[in-house]
């Protein structure tokens, strides 16, 4: 058997012209190489990216997409679709360092048997030269039996309290899922946990109601860290083939996953303009996290730039005199999976943040991203101990620098609007930071600050853990709490958290079951508008 | 939905394995014998048969055979296009009850064994794909066709003789006919020609405009047919809703008019190629003419009688030069396509041309004569007999020398450039689909082929998939006039089939909604083409949801890709199905490296 690299290549063909060129190219004895399986689909537009991740993570080297010719697809308009995502997927790749000459459209029409040849031939030497990717095979994990999986919960229910419970139910009673959703309910979890859920693990959809937003912890009587035993259980499902229902196809937990098992040529620092400073050794090291994959994912989201966060907290940075860190092999803190039950992924990210951070040398972290910070504070220091350098979210690294007078902030402008904070749980509740963004808020003076009814540690969730389980029970919980901020007369609602700000304005973005005047509020990010207000970034335009 | 997900529709059931030798196409290049022993591997396989043509009675025979004696619920098929014989192979197994839907054949002859050499090599590729087939067959619902109301009434565009036979045969089947047609009069093209093929001096019954030949319908019989409403100088300004039921808006002389019908018959029909493109065939000189022109001069001679005079004087003209392929067969400046007709119809003018004017040398320049027709190599030595010049060679100009005319051509045969003195040329001109009818297709989301007229299918589908619309005669590529009423009777034929069941039952690849998961965010509801989303308040639960009009519906998957929480997903074409098959490919892949 030849050593070469023989490319594994996934060809979703459309029915009407990709499909029949294939055919056609059979008919008329037309050879190409065998590395190339076709799927069938109906439209190449119905190809979703969430798909062709899940292939570039489970092995496959390359995929090419055929569809009918481009003012010609027998669905009108999907051809072009596709060609808009495939691009838009193709930078994800880049910033990823998958390399987006992995993947490869083709617009063909049925009779085209010799391009369909051709197509493949070329693709396919192309893969050759980019080498096979380096991502690790999962191992299929060891298969547990019952006895193991209930010591292993019976542990969980210890380490968290669960056993403590004393069904009051007061935690029912504050959880916002349960206020739709009348067949959640925290309570009965533990309930049914103590009273051997582990028949029914793999499918119990319960434990991925819930969206950790430890309101229910902040309630309970007697501290039951109920987010943990919901952690917990993810992971133990897991193994039994329990998963989540992801959003996007599932596309942000295969990149996460990707980054996990493999260290690629990442090219993340597109957000760093040439008059930013930046270092790659330093006393302050800023995290990222994944705001330049998201840009690429939601290119089809209208007032979505997630990289101005990372500029708008690098700007503020170098104006009070610091030059943070920035690393390029920057990895997902890991949340994503920690949260939806993949224990050994997301301690591949966590070694590899941790020795990252090190290797700068950093005294400091700083995060704009809530989650990010409660992953590193909390997550990374429960499995690694106490971490060698400090953590420090944005908003109190901010305010120290404000009090200390290295950060003048002075305001450029004279703002009229008024503004609200939203608590993103991950920073709020999980945290303890609830002080910082509100003495801040002191420095938009003209603007008007007023809280929501629910603030601090009663603020309502954003409604969407970890990109999973969304659902029309959770428009309606983002759809309140965007109303809550109307109604104290809010023009606009700033938070931290990036997939807050997704979240809620994913919700009112499109059509809303309530009169669309309740929820005119806009959404923005606090880093960015201090960025604005300080005059180091433009206003949106 | 993806990571370690076990999709609530994965069963037990077990899955039974064909593939098929084609007779060798596939046995010969692709070791099924081993590709069974790989699969019998599988716990999920029940039963891995190979047959050497299951498409045959033998075929059909031995697949009910194995379904009555083994009862499994799902299978999975290693053969030719599912597209071609796989109706074959899944309806006789449907025959003894099994659920369409639970069924996946995966093409292992045209995309496997016959285009790779090496049969170590085929046969991996085969493994893969069948298990591929096999773990997408596992995670595939068993789902019932979808009935659809199909309307008795049809609506035809187009009055020319296609649209006019289709109208003729519909209504003579029962059914109510609207015959749309926007000039002022029936006929279309076909009613402007001298003659038609083979008829070319026939002069008997000829009445100018051969309305006696049998070949065509009557324009009378149109008018007089209680069935068939004819609405002339109309245009078709929208055309909404799904099979069966189609709501069509018609811009008529005295205003708008609304009808709702069950089937569409598009017989738009085609126009000439405008020489003007082709500047140096100097069309703009008045003895420069098409063969469209030279009709109207023929029929206008015949009623005065004597022979042919040219445009520009009056004259008879001495020689005539006939230049072929004006338009058709050129990269540059016209269309590549060939458009069948014109060496048919030239020869039969010049034959009819020195019929009327004896004297005159007339000159045929052609590259290839295509004739396609019966009766046309007949026709053809006929034409030399009677002295006709066949020159093979393109005429690269017509040159206009201190008034008078010639053409510079070349005779490819003899190797000689020739200069012919010209009072007359005519250019056969090609055929292209008719001024507007690019809008009609869109309305009807029709595909255009790369010569940009109408597609009517995939020849590889069955006709189900056309959804009631039936694209007949020039409109989808240059014919003749007896074709395109054969196309029209054929197309007929098949609406009336549709609406006299009343009903279709057709597949349910269509989009579906798990409402709990629905956020009524609307963003499907936008990237529909085809209106069949619409985003409604929730009766249930309060709030928006979306709902899927199955009918309207053509399941391209566009709005499962835009839909963010995969809220909606088309049947058998789920996400998770699609990434099952994607895995087991990969995996066979890597356990055979």
């Amino acid at each position: 058997m030849s050593e070469r690299f023989e490319p594994k290549v996934i060809a979703f063909t459309c029915t009407w012209c990709g499909y029949p060129s294939a055919s056609l190219a059979g008919v008329n004895k037309v050879e190409y190489p065998p590395n190339v399986n076709i799927v069938r689909v109906m439209c190449s537009g119905s190809v979703d990216p969430g798909v062709i991740m899940d292939s570039f993570e489970h092995g496959v080297d390359g995929v090419i997409v055929f569809g009918c010719l481009i003012d010609n697809c027998h669905y009108v308009s999907g051809n072009k679709k596709a060609q808009e995502r495939i691009d838009a997927l193709k930078k994800l790749f880049d910033v990823m360092g998958l390399d987006s000459r992995r993947l490869r459209t083709e617009w063909i029409n049925a009779s085209e048997r010799v391009r369909f040849a051709q197509a493949t031939k070329e693709f396919v030497e192309q893969l050759r030269d980019l080498g096979p990717l380096p991502i690790s095979r999962t191992k299929k994990a060891k298969p547990r039996t019952k006895e193991q999986t209930v010591t292993a919960v019976k542990q969980l229910i210890e380490d968290t309290g669960a056993f403590d419970c004393v069904e009051c139910g007061k935690c029912t009673t504050v959880c916002p899922v349960a206020k739709y959703d009348t067949n959640f309910a925290p309570r009965t979890i533990v309930l049914r946990a103590m009273e051997g859920i582990v028949d029914n693990i793999a499918k119990d959809r319960d434990i991925w109601t819930c969206i950790t937003c430890e309101q229910c912890n902040a309630m309970c009587p007697y501290k039951v860290d109920y987010s943990g035993f919901i952690r917990g259980m993810r992971e133990e499902a897991s193994i039994f083939g329990g998963a989540a229902l992801c959003s996007q196809g599932g596309l942000i937990h295969s990149t996460q996953r990707i980054m996990a098992k493999a260290d690629l040529k990442q090219n993340r620092l597109g957000w760093v303009k040439e008059d930013m400073k930046v270092a790659d050794k330093g006393d302050v090291f800023y995290f990222t996290g994944c705001l330049p994959h998201y840009d690429c994912i939601f290119f089809d989201r209208q007032g979505l730039r997630m990289q101005d966060i990372s500029e708008g907290a690098v700007r503020i940075m170098n104006k009070a005199g610091i030059v943070p860190v920035v690393s390029n092999e920057e990895k997902c803190c890991g949340h994503d999976l920690n949260w939806t039950g993949d224990e050994d992924d997301f301690e591949k990210l966590m070694e590899h943040n941790i020795e990252l951070v090190k290797k700068s040398g950093a005294k400091k972290v700083v995060f704009t991203c809530p989650e990010c910070y409660r992953t590193f504070k909390s997550d990374y220091q429960d499995l690694s101990g106490d971490l060698p350098f400090g953590l420090i979210h944005f908003s109190d690294f901010v305010k120290e620098l404000a009090d200390s007078g290295q950060l003048k902030l002075q305001a450029t402008k004279s703002p009229t609007f008024t503004f609200s904070y939203h608590d993103s749980c991950r920073l709020g509740r999980h945290s303890g930071v609830y002080d910082s963004p509100r003495e801040l808020a002191k420095a938009f003076s003209s603007a008007k600050f007023v809280e929501m009814q629910n603030t601090r540690d009663k603020a309502v969730c954003c409604a969407v853990s970890a990109w999973s389980n969304c659902n029309a029970n959770a428009k309606k919980i983002q759809i309140d709490r965007v109303v809550e901020a109307k109604k104290v007369g809010a023009d606009r609602l700033l938070m931290f958290c990036p997939k807050c700000q997704i979240h809620l304005k994913c919700a009112i973005q499109d059509k809303v079951p309530v009169d669309p005047s309740l929820v005119d509020v806009k959404i923005e990010d606090y880093t960015v508008a201090l960025a604005r207000l300080l005059g180091l970034m433009p206003e949106e335009s | 939905m993806t990571g370690n997900g076990s999709d609530k529709d994965s069963t037990t059931n077990k899955i039974a394995v064909f593939l098929c030798g084609c007779r060798n196409e596939i046995s010969g290049h692709v070791d099924l014998e081993r590709l069974a022993t790989e699969l019998k591997k599988d716990p999920r396989i029940l039963s891995v048969s190979i047959h050497e043509a299951l498409c045959s009675k033998e075929g059909q025979l031995f697949l009910k055979k194995e379904i009555k004696s083994k009862g499994f619920a799902r299978v999975a098929v290693g053969a030719c296009s599912p597209n071609i014989q796989g109706l074959i192979v899944s309806r006789s197994l449907e025959e003894e009850g099994m659920n369409k839907y639970l069924f996946e054949q995966v093409n292992i002859r045209e995309q496997c064994a016959w285009v790779h050499r090496d049969k170590a090599e085929a046969t991996k590729k085969a493994t893969r794909l069948v298990r591929g087939a096999v773990a997408r067959v596992d995670r595939q619902s068993p789902l019932e066709d979808i009935e659809i109301p199909i309307k008795p009434s049809a609506l035809v565009i187009g009055g020319g003789v296609t649209g006019m036979q289709s109208a003729l045969d519909i209504a003579g089947a029962g059914f109510k006919v609207y015959l749309v047609e926007r000039t002022g009069e029936l006929g279309g093209r076909t009613y402007k020609l001298s003659m038609t093929f083979p008829t070319h001096n026939c002069g008997i019954c000829c009445m100018q405009y051969c309305k006696e030949c049998v070949f065509t319908p009557k324009i009378e019989d149109v008018l007089q047919n209680k069935n068939i409403e004819v609405l002339l100088e109309t245009e078709i300004e929208d055309i909404t809703g799904g099979f069966g039921s189609r709501g069509v808006t018609l811009r008529t002389p005295t205003g708008k008019k609304e009808l709702e019908v069950g089937t569409i018959i598009v017989a738009t029909g085609s126009k000439t190629f405008d020489p003007k493109r082709i500047p140096e065939l100097r069309y703009g000189n008045p003895d420069v003419i098409t063969t469209v022109e030279l009709e109207h001069l023929l029929v206008a001679q015949r009623e005065k009688g004597g022979g042919l005079k040219r445009p520009s004087d009056g004259k008879a003209p001495q020689t005539v030069n006939f230049v072929q392929c004006v338009g058709s067969r050129d990269k540059t400046k016209g269309n590549l396509h060939c458009s069948l007709v014109c060496c048919t119809y030239a020869i039969g003018q010049a034959r009819e041309l020195k019929r009327m004017n004896p004297g005159a040398d007339v000159y045929i320049h052609y590259i290839d004569l295509r004739g396609p027709y019966r009766g046309f190599e007949e026709f053809y030595q006929s034409a030399k007999e009677e002295g006709i010049n066949f020159v093979r060679g393109r005429v690269s100009e017509v040159v206009e020398d201190k008034g008078k005319m010639f053409v510079r051509a070349v005779d490819t045969d003899l190797d000689t450039l020739l200069s012919i003195d010209s009072d007359l040329v005519v250019l056969a001109v090609g055929q292209e689909p008719a001024d507007g009818s690019d809008k009609i297709a869109k309305m009807l989301h029709i595909q255009t082929d790369i010569d940009k007229f109408m597609k009517d299918i995939n020849p590889m589908f069955p006709s189900e998939f056309r959804r009631g619309i039936y694209v007949a005669g020039t409109a989808q590529g240059p014919r003749g006039v007896r074709y395109s009423i054969e196309d029209a009777k054929a197309a007929a034929a098949s609406a009336i089939e549709l609406m006299k069941k009343g009903k279709k039952e057709f597949p349910r690849i269509v989009a579906f909604v798990e409402e709990d998961r629905c956020r009524g965010c609307g963003r499907c509801e936008k990237t529909c083409e085809y209106e069949a989303i619409s985003i409604v308040p929730n009766e249930k639960k309060g709030g928006l949801v979306s709902k899927i009009d199955e009918v309207r519906c053509e399941g391209c998957g566009a709005c499962a890709v835009a839909c963010c929480n995969k809220a909606i997903t088309v049947n058998n074409f789920r996400l998770e199905q699609v990434e099952a098959m994607v895995r087991a490919i990969v995996e066979e892949a890597e356990s055979s490296e």
